[in-house]
């Protein structure tokens, strides 16, 4: 019954950290644009996702290392370098992001505009940074992130044609705007597959102490929470196909357009839900890439590190967040426009995946951390796709930055 | 046992399982016609540096005096015959608060981070 509990809690954690400014944009600007075409992105990067989160999961509950960790030990502080700089420049950007999320959502709410919120809304994550403990955050992020599935039921609601859902799954070749079909394409895997979320997972079942009787829980929380994302993320880009396209918006380039979204659902409470969905959803994901920053340097150079210590304990650890807040506020504190920052960055994280995936090829083969909880073939085909889709897209995505980014 | 392998880069903590840092480095004793013998690990931002080069070395460590004082120009050492267990952390029979590794931390602690309500 626990571990029934904690199952359930932890689907609820893993949407929260799913769905955020990066895979809410990517999938609303997709569906506006072509319709339900590339919902066989979300499908692709949400399989990827549960294999990366199942994995860091499985190395820490059996090695007692985080990924960083691993990293680290198994490859020496020369090559650890690299994708440490890679995961902090691209925390860097989301983070930034995210703040920008739940900024636009508070201009809609109080018609103030976006850049001066950008300062309270970080001070905010800090402050329950400072102050608040791991458990707390989980279940505060996951319980109130639940109400972004009005998204699922909007979809629902408006009845489409599920055959053409279907359709949408399978990969097909664009029949207009290729160039920025192909950046859609990514900047919605980069969405979906975020470094971020497998480091911060890592970190939290360390700090949750799991050890190998988690095994089961960890693959049923990897699986059905990040399907459980994926669906709502799915389900905003129905929504965005079905509205948006049928307003007339087919080119989502100004933020000022998404909360007609749900409007024609809901009516005035569309309006309502959207923006307390985005605030919600982006404000969880700040804290947690906030935090994944502190995990990230702390456990790179063997600090002190914990949420539930207080702040004097790891002085290191927690100005490592404060200093990640602050900084990542200024550009949307400056008028930095955060749907282009978004896109920009979810793109970057695509390219930025070979350096933080190509470990766990070696992490998790290696018997003296997981033992027999080693990777099966299955598992192992996924990270070298992955690894495969990262060099990909890390060479066509500065070409489709240039040609097809809006 | 693999010293590159199974020492470097491994967490060190202190008799209070207080985390101090890495394996940054290990300094190891030549002697002549025997195998060297490790006789102390080092951490912190000095020996890091030098392990990308010379050169960052001698800036990291000019930036360290700078910095921190005199006392602060060589990398952290701990001799080896203090450790006391290896795991999945290595040991050692210290008390970090003797050293001065931590001055770093100590000073952001008592100049910034405890300066801050509910620190």
């Amino acid at each position: 019954m626990k571990k029934l509990m904690e199952i359930s809690l932890g689907v609820v954690t893993s949407v929260g950290g799913f769905l955020e400014v990066g895979s809410m944009a990517t999938a609303a600007q997709a569906g506006a644009m072509f319709g339900f075409q590339l919902i066989w992105a979300v499908v692709l990067g949400t399989i990827c996702i549960i294999f990366l989160v199942e994995m860091s999961g499985r190395f820490a509950a059996v090695s007692h290392h985080t990924i960083s960790d691993g990293i680290r030990e198994r490859f020496g502080f020369n090559v650890f370098l690299w994708p440490l700089l890679a995961a902090l420049l691209v925390n860097f950007l989301v983070l930034s992001a995210e703040i920008g999320g739940v900024a636009i959502a508070l201009e809609f709410a109080t018609g103030i505009g976006f850049q001066w919120w950008a300062l309270p809304v970080a001070l905010l994550a800090w402050l329950l940074l400072w102050k608040g403990t791991f458990g707390f955050i989980e279940k505060g992020v996951s319980i109130l992130g639940l109400v972004t599935l009005c998204f699922v039921v909007g979809a629902v609601m408006l009845r489409p044609d599920w055959t053409a859902v279907a359709r949408g799954a399978v990969p097909s070749l664009p029949v207009h705007d290729a160039a920025n079909y192909w950046f859609m394409a990514v900047s919605i895997l980069g969405a979906s597959i975020s470094p971020y979320l497998f480091m911060f997972y890592s970190s939290g079942a360390i700090e949750d102490r799991w050890d190998k009787s988690y095994l089961g829980a960890n693959r049923a929380i990897a699986g059905l929470g990040m399907t459980f994302g994926g669906t709502i993320s799915i389900g905003v880009l129905i929504v965005a196909a079905l509205v948006l396209a049928t307003h007339g918006v087919t080119q989502v380039d100004d933020y000022h357009q998404l909360p007609l979204m749900l409007i024609p659902i809901f009516g005035f409470w569309g309006f309502v839900l959207f923006v307390v969905s985005l605030a919600i959803a982006c404000f969880g994901a700040a804290l947690e890439v906030g935090l994944q920053q502190a995990y990230l340097v702390a456990q790179g150079f063997g600090w002190n590190w914990g949420e539930d210590r207080k702040p004097r304990d790891d002085p290191g650890f927690s100005a490592t967040y404060t200093i990640s807040l602050l900084l990542a506020a200024i550009p949307i504190a400056l008028g930095l426009d955060p749907l282009r920052l978004t896109i920009f960055s979810m793109a970057l994280t695509a390219a930025s995946l070979p350096l933080t995936v190509v470990p766990f090829l070696f992490l998790l083969n290696d018997k003296r951390y997981v033992g027999e909880h080693r990777n099966g073939i299955l598992s192992n085909a996924a990270v070298i796709f992955i690894i495969a889709l990262g060099f990909v897209l890390a060479v066509v995505t500065i070409p489709l930055q240039i040609f097809g980014g809006t | 046992m693999k010293l590159l392998r199974d020492l470097l880069d491994k967490q060190v903590v202190d008799r209070e399982q207080i985390k101090i840092g890495k394996v940054d480095g290990l300094v190891a004793e030549l002697r002549p016609g025997k195998p060297p013998r490790i006789i102390a690990i080092e951490l912190g931002s000095i020996t890091l540096a030098r392990r990308l080069g010379a050169r960052p070395g001698r800036w990291m460590a000019r930036l360290a005096v700078k910095l921190g004082g005199k006392q602060h120009g060589e990398p952290h050492r701990i001799a080896w015959h203090k450790v006391k267990d290896i795991g999945i952390d290595i040991e050692f029979d210290i008390h970090v608060r003797e050293t001065s590794i931590f001055a770093w931390q100590d000073w952001l602690r008592d100049h910034v981070i405890g300066r801050i309500p509910g620190a």
